[in-house]
């Protein structure tokens, strides 16, 4: 009786309908292949805005009053706490996705539901660590873009340009994996609401 | 066979225990969901208020001795925090707001409908999800440049401000705290659902 609901869930394509029956009648937890190439492009992106914030070092020369020559400066993420944790909070989420999708095929024989409910659960945690790592580090990002008058705070993306659009398009990418994380969650959490009606 | 079953009793209970004190409860388990549902969304439109509250009286003006001219004695200048100058706690402030009006709307629309209509769980279930989301990364924004703030960045001469600006740093901390508190009860609110989903689902 609930097996018959289970096959309408991931019946789309055609040739892989069969095996994916045969699986669901075992109790089988295969992912869709939604599901699947969703986890891929999260742990693609992910890598990608690490390996970019990483590797975003530049050096300047800069002119400091009081000195008369210009004095060679570096910006690299680990000067800033907040850059350190997006990339600990984003190598985190790659880790995870990785480990979910050989999870997944590893494992062939459980409890269907109970398995999409603990991917749900840790698909939520790392929808919490990913977004507040892109805020945090969005925060910093925008106020060196902006700079601040009234905290004294000036601008550094006119000096640093490499390093400022390294960490822009690796705060794309992390906006994007959280994005498909929480679309993530919500087709999970549909397939569990599907099997409960 | 089993799962029609077992769904149906539960929407029942979970009518009647508003109404009237559940008589005959076979499932205990239904009313426990929803009354604590209703009470985390109370709590959660109460802390992200609270966030809002102490963050709109952080204003703060002390007047600062500024020397323009180093032979001349000091200046005093009035300078003045206040949430708005930071683009920051303006994104948190506007996420909060977003939140504490959501949280009160679902929570008049998941006691007036009850549990019947599954479509409005599963859609209160994508908004919290959507919610929660938005509460981390405006506390994360937030906390990021309330950290600047706190200890400054000497790699690009950000200078701290809360040894000026002690007051508004503390209003700050607090409110950035308390509605990290909010956001994880939004994730707790989903966790809820997802739980009762599961159970359901058996």
């Amino acid at each position: 009786m609930a097996s018959t609901e289970e096959h309408t869930t991931s019946s789309k394509i055609a040739p892989e309908a069969q095996v994916q029956r045969n699986n669901h009648s075992r109790g089988g937890a295969k992912f869709s292949p939604v599901d699947l190439s969703l986890r891929l492009l999260v742990f693609a992106s992910s890598l990608t805005a690490v390996l970019l914030m990483v590797t975003s070092k530049q050096t300047e020369f800069i002119s400091v009053p009081g000195i008369p020559i210009q004095v060679p400066n570096t910006a690299k993420f680990n000067y800033t706490p907040a850059f350190v944790y997006f990339v600990v909070a984003l190598s985190v989420a790659g880790l995870h996705s990785i480990v979910s999708i050989l999870g997944s095929l590893v494992r062939k024989q459980s409890h269907s539901n109970k398995l999409l409910f603990h991917y749900i659960l840790m698909d939520l945690l790392m929808v919490g660590i990913v977004v507040s790592a892109t805020g945090t580090a969005g925060g910093i990002a925008y106020t060196g873009l902006k700079g601040n008058s009234h905290a004294g705070w000036g601008k550094i993306c006119n000096v640093y340009d490499k390093f400022c659009r390294y960490v822009g398009i690796s705060l794309a990418l992390s906006l994007f994996a959280s994005v498909l994380l929480v679309v993530l969650v919500m087709l999970s959490t549909y397939t569990l609401y599907r099997r409960s009606t | 066979m089993e799962t029609s079953s077992f769904s149906k009793p539960s929407n029942m209970d979970g009518t009647q225990g508003i109404e009237s004190q559940g008589t005959g409860v076979k499932v205990a388990n239904p009313r426990t969901v929803r009354s604590s549902d209703f009470f985390l969304r109370f709590l959660a439109f109460v802390t992200s208020l609270v966030a809002i509250i102490v963050l709109a009286v952080s204003k703060e003006t002390k007047t600062v001795p500024v020397i323009i001219i180093p032979s001349l004695p000091a200046i005093s200048v009035e300078v003045s925090a206040k949430w708005q100058y930071m683009q920051a706690f303006v994104f948190f402030m506007v996420i909060n707001i977003i939140a504490c009006v959501y949280a009160a709307i679902s929570l008049v629309l998941s006691i007036a409908s009850g549990a019947g209509s599954k479509g409005l769980f599963l859609m209160l279930i994508i908004l919290d999800l959507v919610m929660a989301a938005l509460m981390f990364s405006a506390n994360g924004a937030a906390a990021a440049v309330g950290m600047i703030g706190l200890h400054g960045n000497s790699h690009v001469r950000w200078n701290k401000v809360c040894d000026v600006f002690g007051s508004n740093c503390r209003h700050v901390v607090a409110s950035v705290v308390v509605s990290t508190i909010g956001a994880s009860v939004f994730l707790l609110l989903i966790v809820l659902a997802v739980v009762s989903l599961q159970k359901r689902s058996h």
